[in-house]
């Protein structure tokens, strides 16, 4: 069994707790509870013939009361950026965390997730801000945590640049 | 451990350890109730704390160096969440410090504390999420204002395009190569929008002009002269008193744009810098794409020649500073330059 460290990062109420709680348990709910500090869930997930552990870190949105501590990241095996689309202000938010992630904590696998995928006739993400996401070299996947779309493919999708990046 | 401390341990909601080795931990408080199902099958006297609460993995580092210099202040670890066994979440802080030559890791149950903090920042988000969505409205409703502005302002330009010689695709033009020298300025973002929309309106005041002086042929008499020149106040006056930047700006240009930098233009006789650096531009770039376009009364005149009268007209009637900015920006006015090249649609789309 491999044991891998997974953050989920991003600004506040984008999701990043729903998504887990989609990926672990199935389940989600509309209420906005926001999170202080950090959670650590366990999820065991099968890919090819590979088994792993991953212990996936909920990590509190960053706004201007809190920030992200680097010492979260010590140990991480990859990140899962979450943008909020109808809120464009996230995508800014998304954009600064992967670059102080990249300063602390190197080239990692990283999947930058577009949350809300149930409200895309919301979404804002003008088509030169989408490109330069897809230009920073990492998967962009579409993700409702309230219907599940693409939960399981983003997880998926961060173990395989892992297994890529080892051969 | 005296019964004082193990009191308010107790009171705190708060285990103390005793570090044993790199890795295991010694309790030395008495077991709190919360504790007991985390700790589970671990020994009181030897417990991994690290595989008992993988949050302090990020921690264990800090604490290390912080009990290396034998600091008696606490570090804290940040607050993390457990569940416990009835599914409650309990949230827990850790902090090092060094006590009496051992190095120490404070375990706190935050309890009602964290709850209210909870509490706090889930008021302060949702008040930012409010803010950010009407921030969101106030900035999609100013962009439709915009575009109805520029629409008002286009359609104002279109009449005098009905009366004079000069082109759709010239005011349109006159408007892209304003913005890209007030962007090459470092202009802010809604003057470099604003002049792009009031420079094309510089000869408005040109639909106040007789059509047997605007449209005669041959040259002017003084007397005629003289009543063309009025364009300029006329056009001002369309726009001035509006309390709206974009109309302000235009009815500057309108009133300055034949200003000379010698002093020796009209309507006022400004000198250099008292012409308002809109009315500048304006000069500049309308010149400018005058002379390198071919219009019924006038051949086209080739760039160069174009630039090197352009040159000797600088210091006279032209900002010299501009004009040097103007220079350094001809790629950009070139590619304006064949790019908007016909009557069409004004709407500029952005």
């Amino acid at each position: 069994m491999i044991q891998q460290k997974i953050c989920l990062l991003g600004s506040f109420s984008v999701g990043k707790t729903s998504l887990i709680r989609r990926y672990v348990d199935s389940l989600f709910s509309e209420k906005y509870l926001t999170t202080v500090g950090v959670k650590i869930d366990k999820k065991y997930q099968k890919v090819d013939d590979k088994e792993y552990t991953l212990m996936l870190w909920d990590i509190a949105g960053e706004d201007d009361f809190t920030s992200i501590r680097t010492a979260y990241l010590r140990g991480m095996a990859g990140y899962i950026i979450v943008i909020d689309p109808t809120r464009p202000h996230s995508y800014d938010t998304a954009l600064s965390i992967h670059d102080m992630v990249k300063s602390n904590a190197g080239a990692l696998p990283a999947v930058f997730a577009l949350n809300k995928a149930d409200l895309k006739q919301s979404w804002q993400l003008d088509p030169p801000r989408y490109q330069h996401l897809h230009q920073l070299g990492h998967p962009v996947v579409e993700t409702s945590a309230k219907q599940g779309q693409g939960v399981d493919d983003m997880f998926l999708q961060l173990l395989q640049q892992r297994e890529n990046s080892h051969g | 451990m005296d019964k004082l401390l193990a009191s308010i341990c107790c009171s705190l909601n708060m285990a103390v350890f005793s570090q044993k080795n790199a890795t295991h931990f010694h309790l030395v408080s008495d077991i709190p109730e919360w504790l007991v199902f985390f700790l589970g099958h671990s020994s009181a006297e030897h417990c991994s704390l690290s595989h008992t609460f993988p949050y302090l993995t990020c921690f264990m580092d800090d604490a290390e160096a912080h009990w290396q210099t034998q600091q008696t202040t606490p570090l804290a670890s940040g607050v993390w969440i457990e569940t416990d066994e009835l599914g409650n979440e309990v949230a827990l802080e850790a902090s090092a410090l060094w006590v009496n030559g051992e190095a120490i890791l404070l375990l706190q149950n935050l309890g009602e504390k964290y709850r209210k903090e909870v509490s706090h920042l889930q008021q302060l988000r949702e008040g930012l999420l409010t803010q950010e969505k009407l921030e969101n409205e106030v900035q999609k409703r100013t962009l439709k204002i915009k575009q109805r502005e520029e629409e008002i302002a286009i359609k104002l330009v279109s009449l005098t395009s009905y009366r004079d010689e000069e082109t759709g695709a010239h005011v349109k033009r006159i408007g892209l190569y304003a913005a890209a020298m007030g962007k090459a300025l470092g202009w802010e973002a809604q003057q470099i929008d604003d002049i792009r929309i009031a420079a094309p309106m510089h000869d408005i005041g040109k639909i106040g002009i007789p059509d047997r002086i605007l449209l005669k042929k041959g040259k002017l008499t003084e007397n005629e002269f003289a009543i063309m020149k009025r364009h300029t106040e006329i056009g001002a006056k369309m726009l001035q008193d509006s309390n709206i930047p974009v109309l302000d700006m235009a009815a500057d240009i309108a009133l300055c744009h034949h200003e000379k930098w010698d002093g020796s233009g009209y309507p006022r006789g400004l000198v250099g810098e008292e012409i308002p650096e809109s009315a500048r531009i304006t000069a500049i770039v309308d010149i400018y794409d005058a002379l390198v376009h071919e219009r019924v009364y006038k051949k086209a005149m080739c760039e160069q020649e174009a630039l090197t009268l352009m040159e000797s007209m600088t210091s006279s009637h032209l900002d010299p500073e501009l004009f040097k900015v103007f220079v350094g920006l001809l790629p950009v006015m070139r590619r304006i330059r064949l790019e908007v090249n016909e009557i069409g649609d004004l709407l500029v789309s952005y």
